[in-house]
């Protein structure tokens, strides 16, 4: 059934996401259409004004899914499917000129020439303010100060067209004329002509996109796809003779060999010097390593004339301005229903980049929830929620203590030559205390989010057992509120994961530790709001009690208790979801299984669609909680704040 | 309220002037790992690179293979030196757009699988390991020495407990007893848990069982198009790093106050470390049937998940043309086609499992 549904995925969200769009809009209309029609008696300030509204619930709901289906790229995918893969093509064309643009002023302000030319005599410059600290001898510096002038001169031979090359010239405009041609075989109807069969097969065979993860399918299957692929090809083949093009004129390569032999010639010259403090050897050293790097730079031959390229150039956005106009409908599309990122080529596959990457599709979320929530399959050999079928004999393991059975007089048996264990009554209750018996089973649920959930219901039922009566005896007693203060609101402020290490090495691996981590944070909240509460009753209450012949543990449990209730309430509230918050933590000393668990493996792999997965079940799981407390104080204090 | 407004102004031009100023420089941003000494931290230190590139080198560390990934997605990091082949491959599976250019460190012992002595547990009887706890950190590399420890010695993965643990908790767990065996890297982590355990294998048997794990210099495909000469150039200087403190140790001390760690630990980390030269990578690592293509989908497949699925060919993420060297025809193509073969037959062992 739910294979069916992923089969027709994209009308399925595409109506979806008209239907949020007409949900959000009625929704405003709606609730326009109530503020006019409805006479209301509550002043600003009257929290009735806050009542109902639940028109607003839809619209906000509808607006999270609205935004979710948008920025992930599920509303284009439903309306166009072709584009990833169409939009894949495009820019296998565009990183395909990537050598080229890179060294042309189009992305970057400046042309790579220049900021090449800036940092080497940047770089030269420094070189010659080094020099008079060199304890060079003066025939010396003029001698290095000869070779910097050189060496901007070697730059200046690489910069001026008049010694450029003619084949280097010619290779340019090959260059060129080779671009101009592709640009104009992509305004051409007719190119690529029709799809090889080779092609064809390919084009039947890929996937759809995201069928499996985030992928998208490579080899083009539309004539958009096939044109800009076979560009593609063309252009890289351009881009590999492009850059091999140096600077490489006659003139230019022989300033370098002169440059290389006289560096060469001064280096021996000045480490034949004697005599020099060692940090000035290293220093002069350091001298000559610099100007060995710039000259092996400047060899590069990246350095041309600066109208050398202007052609290109021209060339270059020509066909960018072709491509544009090739794709046609498909840029607008891109920029309408693909925002945030863009569809990359990479060397053997295109990936989505942007919010499309790490933002999966609500589809593809709900499809591997379905996935994971298989109990055959489940995350790294857990189910997320089932049930297991359990002897008894476990449950008695875990309820008695298993030290009762060293209570027992006598030895455990051993085996004896026939290799015979009779078994006497210390074994006997040593394998009823461990469980170790034959018993009837019963189905147990199992799985991460059970395992998450009794982490934190423990931690929240300990935090509450303990924390309440703590609270209200801190907010009564003098003794109390000085000697547990110091400890509670010392350790408050400390954030659970600075506390895991420590609780690694006292606890161990088990679920205690877990438990304890998250006890502690629940305790805290616990103890501040009782202690709040038990302050702030109202006296003339507890005056009057008191008048009427209260005892104290009537006060306490028909006065103070209530009136905390609202406190103590709110505090097991908030306890709730720094637990469910705290949990990743707790989960993350040792993981083994958990909610928080799942989270950190799939994070170390970038799993997006798992690592969402469990957000919104830990937030799902939050808003259970968060809305049977609701319930629970509505049920039990219907008077706050009427009093 | 006009001055306030103005200020306001300024301040706002301020901060986009210096976002743009940011975004314009050329600075080359490379990644690294704090806690893993390689001799390129001497000129790391001495700023060979700025100057052997004629830029600024921002060295930022990373906690994670992972974030280095991300961080080249992103487009704030150009080179990730030395990550993990775990974490890589897991972007590749996923279609990051990433290259493998070259190898940072070859390790045997950079890593281990470390057995408490108080279970009592050596390789020989190594099959004890079933239904006991073992904390190692999934995903990671020290995650693929483990299962190849355990398919080596005959051991069923699959009634082992894995507990998901950082390296530096895992030696706690292992320092009290709570599980039998811990894998790690990192050495103070290491040297924590050797205090109290040994590793499973030698290093010599290690390399037998060939577990050998080597971390990788990896960029995004975008910066290796644009800046190859840069590229080039960064990979000559990391050679020559390598060359030179193959001649001369003298300097380990710049390595070890860059790496966080005492001389005597970096040392120790060293001595397992190899750091093959630009030749020896080209013919016997990047090659087309060299160490990486080899191991590139056998960790592919180990690593593959329903959204990220392995990849049939990863010969296209390899590319050795940086490294300036030119491959030589192979003379050990013998021992290669041996190599393919045994991995291979683990692979089979894996997949029936």
């Amino acid at each position: 059934m739910l294979d069916f549904l992923f089969t027709y995925r994209g009308p399925i969200v595409g109506t979806l996401f008209l239907a949020l769009i007409a949900t959000i809009v009625w929704a405003v209309l709606y609730g326009r259409k109530l503020m006019r029609t409805e006479k209301s008696d509550a002043v600003f300030g009257n929290p009735e004004r806050a009542l109902g509204g639940w028109h607003w619930v839809i619209t906000g709901v509808s607006f999270i899914l609205l935004l979710w289906f948008y920025f992930s790229w599920d509303a284009a995918r439903a309306f166009r499917p072709v584009a990833a893969n169409e939009f894949c093509q495009v820019d296998k064309l565009s990183s395909a000129g990537n050598p080229i643009r890179s060294v042309l002023p189009l992305e970057k302000s400046f042309l790579k020439g220049t900021s090449l030319l800036v940092r080497e005599n940047r770089q030269l410059s420094d070189l010659a303010d080094d020099l008079e600290r060199l304890g060079f001898s003066d025939t010396e510096k003029a001698e290095a100060k000869e070779i910097v002038s050189l060496m901007r001169l070697a730059i200046v031979g690489a910069t001026s067209p008049q010694y450029l090359d003619a084949s280097t010239q010619t290779r340019f405009v090959d260059i060129e004329s080779r671009i101009t041609a592709l640009t104009a075989k992509l305004a051409n109807e007719g190119y690529p002509g029709a799809p090889t069969a080779a092609q064809e097969e390919a084009a039947a065979n890929i996937a759809r996109w995201g069928d499996s993860g985030n992928e998208i399918p490579y080899a083009p299957a539309t004539p958009l796809g096939y044109k800009f692929a076979a560009a593609a090809v063309e252009m890289k083949a351009i881009s590999k003779d492009f850059i091999k093009i140096k600077n490489t004129n006659e003139h230019f390569l022989g300033q370098v060999d002169e440059l290389k032999s006289q560096i060469a010639a001064f280096d021996t010259k000045a480490k034949a010097a004697t005599g020099l403090d060692e940090l000035l050897v290293e220093n002069r050293a350091d001298f000559f390593k610099g100007l060995t790097h710039v000259l092996r730079r400047v060899d590069d031959g990246n350095i041309f004339p600066p109208d050398a390229l202007n052609g290109i150039q021209t060339a270059l956005v020509a066909l960018d301005g072709e491509q544009k106009s090739q794709q046609g409908g498909l840029k607008y599309f891109g920029a309408l229903m693909m925002p945030g990122g863009e569809i990359r080529a990479g060397s053997n596959s295109c990936s989505e980049q942007g919010s499309g990457r790490w933002l999966p599709k609500p589809s593809d979320t709900l499809r591997t929830f379905v996935r994971i929530s298989n109990p055959e399959i489940g995350y790294k050999g857990n189910p997320l929620l089932w049930y297991k079928m359990k002897p008894f004999g476990e449950m008695v393991d875990l309820v008695v203590p298993d030290f009762i059975s060293s209570f027992v007089p006598g030895d455990f048996p051993r085996h004896d030559e026939n290799g015979v264990v009779t078994p006497n009554l210390k074994s006997k209750v040593h394998d009823f205390v461990t469980g170790n018996f034959v018993s009837f089973k019963v189905p147990m649920p199992a799985g991460h989010v059970w395992d998450s959930l009794i982490r934190v219901v423990a931690g929240l039922f300990f935090g509450i057992l303990l924390g309440v009566p703590l609270g209200l005896f801190m907010g009564l007693s003098r003794f109390s509120k000085g000697f547990f203060d110091p400890i509670i609101e010392l350790y408050r402020p400390v954030p659970p994961l600075a506390w895991a290490p420590l609780i690694l090495t006292i606890f161990g691996i088990q679920d205690d530790g877990k438990i304890f981590l998250l006890f502690m944070v629940a305790f805290a909240i616990m103890v501040v709001s009782a202690r709040t509460g038990a302050t702030g009753t109202n006296l003339s209450k507890i005056h009057a009690a008191h008048s009427l012949g209260a005892s104290k543990g009537q006060i306490l449990r028909k006065v103070i208790l209530p009136n905390s209730l609202p406190e103590i309430l709110t505090g097991i509230r908030i306890a709730i979801g720094v637990c469910w918050g705290t949990l990743v933590a707790a989960e993350m000393l040792a993981g083994t299984t958990g909610i928080g668990f799942v989270e950190n493996v799939a994070r170390k792999q970038s799993d997006y669609e798992i690592i969402w997965t469990t957000i919104i079940i830990l937030g799902l799981l939050g808003l259970l909680f968060d809305l049977m407390m609701r319930w629970v104080i509505d049920k039990t204090i219907p008077w706050r704040g009427k009093g | 309220m006009k001055p306030m407004k103005n200020l306001l102004k300024k301040a706002t031009f301020t901060a986009i002037g210096l976002t743009f100023a940011a975004s314009a420089s050329a600075d080359i941003n490379v990644a690294y790992f704090l806690e893993w000494a390689t001799p390129n931290q001497i000129a790391k230190v001495e700023k060979t690179y700025d100057e052997a590139l004629g830029e600024k080198v921002n060295w930022v560390n990373f906690a994670s293979g992972v974030a280095m990934t991300e961080a080249m997605l992103s487009g704030d990091i150009d080179i990730s030196f030395s990550q993990g082949m775990a974490p890589f491959v897991n972007a590749i599976n996923a279609n990051a757009p990433l290259k493998a250019v070259g190898i940072a460190v070859v390790y045997g012992a950079g890593g281990d699988c470390v057995v408490s002595n108080a279970s009592g547990i050596t390789k020989d009887n190594a099959s004890e390991l079933e239904g006991q706890s073992v904390a190692v950190p999934l995903n990671t590399m020290s995650d693929f020495e483990f299962r190849m420890t355990m398919v080596n010695l005959g051991v069923d993965v699959s009634k082992i407990t894995v507990v998901d643990q950082e390296p530096a908790d895992a030696a706690v767990s292992l320092t009290d007893g709570q599980v039998a065996m811990a894998c790690g890297f990192g050495e103070n982590s290491l040297s924590k848990m050797k205090e109290v355990g040994k590793p499973i294998f030698t290093l010599a048997e290690k390399t037998a069982a060939g577990i050998e794990s080597y971390d990788i210099v990896s960029v995004s495909e975008k910066f290796a198009e644009e800046n190859p000469e840069a590229l080039k150039t960064f990979m000559e200087v990391t050679s020559q790093a390598n060359a030179d403190f193959a001649k001369d140790q003298s300097k380990i001390s710049v390595i070890a106050s860059d790496a966080g760690m005492s001389v005597d630990k970096t040392k120790k980390q060293m001595a397992g470390f190899s750091f093959p030269s630009a030749e020896v990578q080209v013919n016997e690592y990047l090659s087309k049937d060299g160490k990486v293509a080899t191991l590139l989908p056998f960790m592919g497949k180990m690593f593959a998940t329903a959204a990220a699925p392995a990849k049939a060919d990863y010969s296209a993420v390899i590319d050795a043309s940086f490294l300036g060297a030119t491959p030589a025809v192979a003379a050990t193509l013998e021992s290669l086609a041996e190599r393919v073969m045994s991995l291979e037959a683990k692979v089979k062992t894996l997949e029936t499992k």
